[in-house]
């Protein structure tokens, strides 16, 4: 592949540099096996720079694909230099073979979720003795800020305060029992007094990663008296679970920051800060003591407790928001105390901080600029790949317009609009026609969707797009769903040709792909904002626009056209599919959503694809659609997409492949 | 109204086109136009055609001709049925021209239904009338592929197994209403050697990529009427035998052609044993071939005699089948700028002006593209050799 080599051309001073990066490039263009490849022949070459990969990717079945890639380099590797390797490739996926770390110290390669690095509740037990001169590679990253927040964020309902009360007892009879029978045993007076020294000499000397639950103050200081018995302790986190049931007990919407919360809650229940701050570390220690062999039981307290340290440690960066109801339901009281990070840079700081190099990557990472920015770090290397492609494979189309110049869009004044919907009917009718196998078609919302099908079946358009194909629906239930999927399969694989209607942000559009005839084209209906009457979003918003000087709309746009681009990309993978990707509203016409594409879909979209009618759009598809069916081998790539050994040794390949890389 | 969508489409072709110009264009130096692609397709199938294999000479053949709603489509002009139709009339006699002791028959699926137009057999008059009634029939409903390939299917797994058995799919629609599962009938295929091969008119469909795959044929998606033509005479030409069909020895018969006058006493008019199958009127007639074994009178050759199951065919047929026996070896490609010498084609007396030349390896003569073409499809011997044999 030609792209591995440019890509190779940028990781090499990412290496150099020990420095970060972040690097857009399409999928199923080889990325994950470049990557890897480059890494281990850096790691062969400098053993001393580079120790160990740790390769993050975000789903089970993305682990494994990156294990079998893995495993074939490894083939390759082993063939090529004939010597047995003596790499040690570690994959943790599902808990079943979750292992512990003393493996993991002496792996070359380790493969696993996110979650490992991020969140800070397994990341202290997996992740915390790598070494500082790993290489951490982020996969399908474009979410990951997401994920930051999601494992900074605590959601407390009255369900939580309830098991956790459970919780509470549970451990005063296990603590009154032990008492009874060994008192010795309770004395854990003296490590506390120690403080947590222990760990703060491991942080010191570098051997862990840092957790960025466990502040480095706290690790200064001796456990406060109030909280190191341990009837005191339990006795403490009642008294915060009783606080905590009374704010959860309002009629109105409440958010305040830390500070704001911190002041009530010592005002009503004279609890200070301090102890507040060592909960989580006080809570783990308890239950070691008690042996307690069964934490998932703990849950509840395990929260609470964490948000006690939380919420106690970081003044600036979460907010606190206690809603009495749910939005869509607003008679029903389902009181939610959500206490929200809205810095994503907490939770990934530890990892930039220890790692030398940290390489962040997607298919879909435009705008690049951004991630750096919300992230809080400096990478090295930024860039944004395209194919390289024998034929043009990838067919974007922004359709802007009915037959009848009625303006598409999903646009909230006109989402009813009765011209819209049977619009919207029509590009779907005619594309059923002309499409072969499988077409995928997003929505902005389930609701949207919902009316939208309802709609199309009270005018007769869902009958007639039924002559064509089948029509499959995503549902929020994961059972339907994926029973959807699999009879849409069949269909496709049959001849019968099917329809997926599905939701932007919903399942199918992250991490299912629609491989050759599985996806022949895709459509977007609408452009998938984010629901921005959410309160959560509205203070991150906030938080943005004064942290990072982010403009709210800037990061609206950003993340549908994130999802826009995640939702459209499913359809290629690699370069010997092909697919339609029609953008159905004409909002999409317009610099600054065009702009936020991928690179490698942007070169193909042209002035003369903007904007179009249904009409237009027809004929475009038709046109494409022969094109591509044409009789196309691997002969035809040599030279423009493949490299044969010897074009790849060649001198003015080789400054070709330079300039290339220069302009990325 | 009926004029709108008409005058609607007209205006639509002006506007493809220029998108195509512009299309080119764009693509550049890095993406190889589809034309260029198509070229070298071209070319190759005529070497693979030609290298040293077996050809099939007795074929029987099933066309199925999709006649489901999405044949009423109108680009092509003056919509796909018609233009279709239109086309395989060409292909009938094109074929029997190519392949005189072969046999054809003619499937139309529409409605979720096949229904089988007219049954294998040699004579192409029958197939030509048969496809000029079909023109007036309307378009409904969905094509299904499971039900028109199991009806070519039930006559073709009676056919010898020397002969080479195919089916050729004209497919307009994107989609298959099938009662049970394709899959199943595609290893019934390809287990009885059916050759199955599928020209598309509207886009690449799944199951009829693997369909190809598994029987060994060929798929081809048209992207204008001239291309439809071309993709359709390449299944004029026998496809390679398989290397597992067994040779055996074939009876045939040679009828003499007894011509009788009025004037001639000894001449009784006679009915032809072929009228036997024909709706029309039967003709008495005087002369005709008459069968070596049993005496029974045909009008036309070839064809498989009514009493005894002889084949009768004449020897011109014979030969002309011949040829896919012993195909003309490929001519030698050079580039226009490496050949020194005269600048124009052997057959043709052109100039030669396209960016390649062909030479033949056996008498060193030149060709240009088009005459290539032709001498590999339809004379099937190098001029420039015939002309050295005699002279020698």
């Amino acid at each position: 592949f030609r792209l591995n080599i440019e890509g190779l051309l940028v990781y090499f001073p990412t290496l150099d540099a020990k420095g970060h990066g972040v690097l857009e490039m399409p999928s199923g263009t080889g990325k994950t096996i470049s990557l890897l490849s480059l890494i281990v022949a850096y790691h062969k070459a400098y053993p001393l720079e580079v120790t160990k990969l740790v390769y993050c990717s975000r789903t089970v079945p993305e682990i494994e694909k990156v294990v079998e890639e893995l495993r074939k380099l490894m083939d390759y590797y082993a063939k090529q230099t004939g010597a047995k390797n003596d790499f040690l490739a570690l994959a943790l996926s599902s808990r079943k073979n979750l292992c512990i770390h003393p493996e993991i110290l002496h792996a070359n390669i380790v493969v696993y979720s996110y979650h490992y690095l991020l969140d800070p509740k397994i990341a202290d037990l997996v992740s915390k003795e790598l070494t500082k001169k790993s290489v951490v590679v982020f996969d399908e990253a474009h979410n990951i800020d997401n994920v930051c927040i999601d494992s900074m964020s605590v959601n407390i309902t009255r369900r939580t305060l309830d098991r956790c009360q459970t919780n509470v007892e549970t451990l005063q009879n296990t603590i009154s029992r032990i008492k009874e029978t060994d008192a010795a045993k309770l004395r854990e007076y003296r490590r506390l007094v120690e403080g947590l020294k222990e760990a703060n000499v491991a942080r010191e000397t570098d051997m862990y990663l840092s957790n960025p639950v466990l502040p480095d103050e706290i690790l200064q200081e001796a456990v406060p008296g109030s909280i190191r018995t341990a009837e005191h302790f339990v006795g403490f986190i009642k008294h915060f679970l009783e606080y905590l049931k009374a704010r959860l007990r309002i009629h109105h919407v409440v958010q305040e920051s830390a500070p704001q919360f911190l002041k009530d809650i010592y005002e009503k229940v004279c609890i200070d800060r301090k102890p507040l701050r060592f909960c989580a570390e006080r809570l783990r220690s308890l239950l070691r003591t008690l042996e307690i062999a069964d934490i998932a039981d703990f849950s509840a307290i395990t929260l609470i407790s964490h948000f006690a340290t939380l919420v106690s440690t970081y003044s600036k960066g979460f907010t606190i928001i206690i809603e009495p109801f749910e939005d869509r339901t607003p008679t029903i009281a389902n009181p939610v105390l959500h206490f929200s990070c809205m810095d994503p840079s907490i939770a990934i700081k530890p990892v930039f901080g220890r790692f030398q190099s940290v390489i962040i990557t997607s298919g879909t990472l435009s705008p690049l600029d951004i991630y750096p920015r919300i992230l809080d770090f400096r990478p090295v290397t930024t860039a944004s790949f395209t194919m390289t492609l024998a034929r043009t494979c990838l067919c974007p189309l922004i359709v802007g317009r009915g037959n009848d110049q009625v303006a598409m869009t999903s646009k909230f004044e006109t989402r009813e609009d009765f011209a819209v919907i049977r619009n919207y009917g029509n590009l779907l009718l005619e594309m059923s026609a002309i499409v072969p196998d499988g077409i995928v078609a997003f929505f902005t919302s389930y609701i949207y969707m919902e009316n939208i099908v309802a709609s199309w079946y009270e005018q007769g358009i869902l009958e007639n797009i039924q002559r064509n194909k089948l029509i499959f629906i995503e549902t929020q239930d994961a059972a339907e769903t994926s029973m959807a999927l699999e009879k849409y399969q069949e269909a496709c694989e049959n001849g019968r040709g099917a329809i997926l209607l599905s939701v932007a942000r919903g399942k199918v559009s992250e991490g299912i792909d629609f491989v050759h005839h599985f996806g022949r084209a895709v459509i977007m209906f609408g452009v998938p904002y984010v629901y921005t009457q959410s309160r959560i979003l509205k203070a991150r918003l906030e938080y943005l626009r004064d942290q990072f000087q982010i403009r709210e709309n800037y990061f609206l746009t950003f993340d549908a056209m994130r999802h826009v681009a995640q939702c459209v990309g499913r359809a290629i993978q690699g370069k010997t599919d092909y697919g339609l990707m029609i953008f159905a509203d004409k909002r999409y016409a317009r610099a600054d959503k065009r702009g936020k594409l991928p690179r490698w879909i942007q070169e193909h979209l042209t002035d003369g694809s903007l904007n179009l009618t249904i009409d237009e759009t027809v004929q475009l598809a038709k046109y494409f659609l022969r094109q591509m069916a044409q009789p196309f081998r691997q002969e035809d790539q040599l030279g423009l997409s493949l490299l044969t050994l010897e074009q790849l040794q060649s001198e003015d390949m080789l400054q070709k492949i330079a300039q290339i890389a220069q302009q990325a | 109204m009926d004029e709108e969508p008409e005058r609607a489409k007209r205006w639509e072709g002006g506007y493809e086109r220029t998108w195509e110009v512009l299309k080119e264009d764009e693509s550049g130096s890095l993406k190889a136009t589809v034309e260029d692609i198509l070229f070298q397709a071209k070319r190759k199938r005529v070497f693979e055609g030609h290298g040293q294999v077996r050809l099939g000479m007795m074929r029987h053949l099933f066309v199925i001709i999709d006649s489901s709603r999405s044949m009423e489509d109108q680009d092509l002009k003056p919509n796909r049925l018609t233009s279709t139709l239109k086309l395989m009339e060409f292909f009938v006699e094109e074929y029997f021209d190519q392949n005189p002791i072969s046999q054809i028959g003619i499937i139309t699926t529409k409605n979720k239904r096949a229904e089988k137009l007219t049954d294998l057999a040699g004579n192409p008059k029958k197939h030509l009338a048969a496809l000029k009634k079909v023109v007036d029939s309307t378009c409904v409903g969905e094509p299904s592929l499971y039900n028109s390939l199991n009806v070519a299917m039930q006559t073709l797994k009676h056919m010898p197994a020397h002969t080479s058995k195919e089916i050729l799919v004209i497919f307009s629609s994107l989609t298959t209403c099938d009662p049970a599962n394709i899959y199943e009938l595609i290893k019934t295929l390809n287990a009885l050697k059916i050759r199955v091969s599928v020209i598309g008119l509207s886009a690449e469909v799944r199951v009829c990529t693997i369909l190809t795959r598994e029987t060994g044929g060929s798929y081809n998606v048209i992207l204008d009427e001239s291309h439809f033509k071309e993709l359709l005479m390449l299944h004029v030409k026998p496809p390679p035998a398989s290397s597992s069909s067994e040779c055996s020895l074939i009876r045939m018969g040679f009828p003499q052609h007894v011509i009788a006058s009025m004037s001639d006493q000894d001449a009784k008019p006679s009915f032809s044993m072929s009228h036997l199958d024909s709706t029309g009127e039967p003709g008495l007639t005087l002369g005709g071939y008459y069968c070596p074994q049993c005496r029974a009178k045909y009008t036309e050759l070839p064809v498989e005699c009514k009493v005894c199951g002889l084949t009768l065919v004449s020897a011109p047929h014979l030969a002309r089948s011949f040829h896919h026996l012993f195909p003309l070896e490929a001519f030698q490609e050079t580039p226009l700028e490496e050949y020194e010498g005269e600048r124009f084609c052997e057959a043709c007396q052109g100039e030669l002006k396209d960016k390649s030349v062909f030479t033949c390896l056996a008498c060193k003569k030149v060709f240009c593209v088009e005459c290539d073409l032709f001498i590999h499809d339809t004379l099937h011997c190098c001029p420039g050799c015939m002309q050295t044999d005699r002279t020698s």
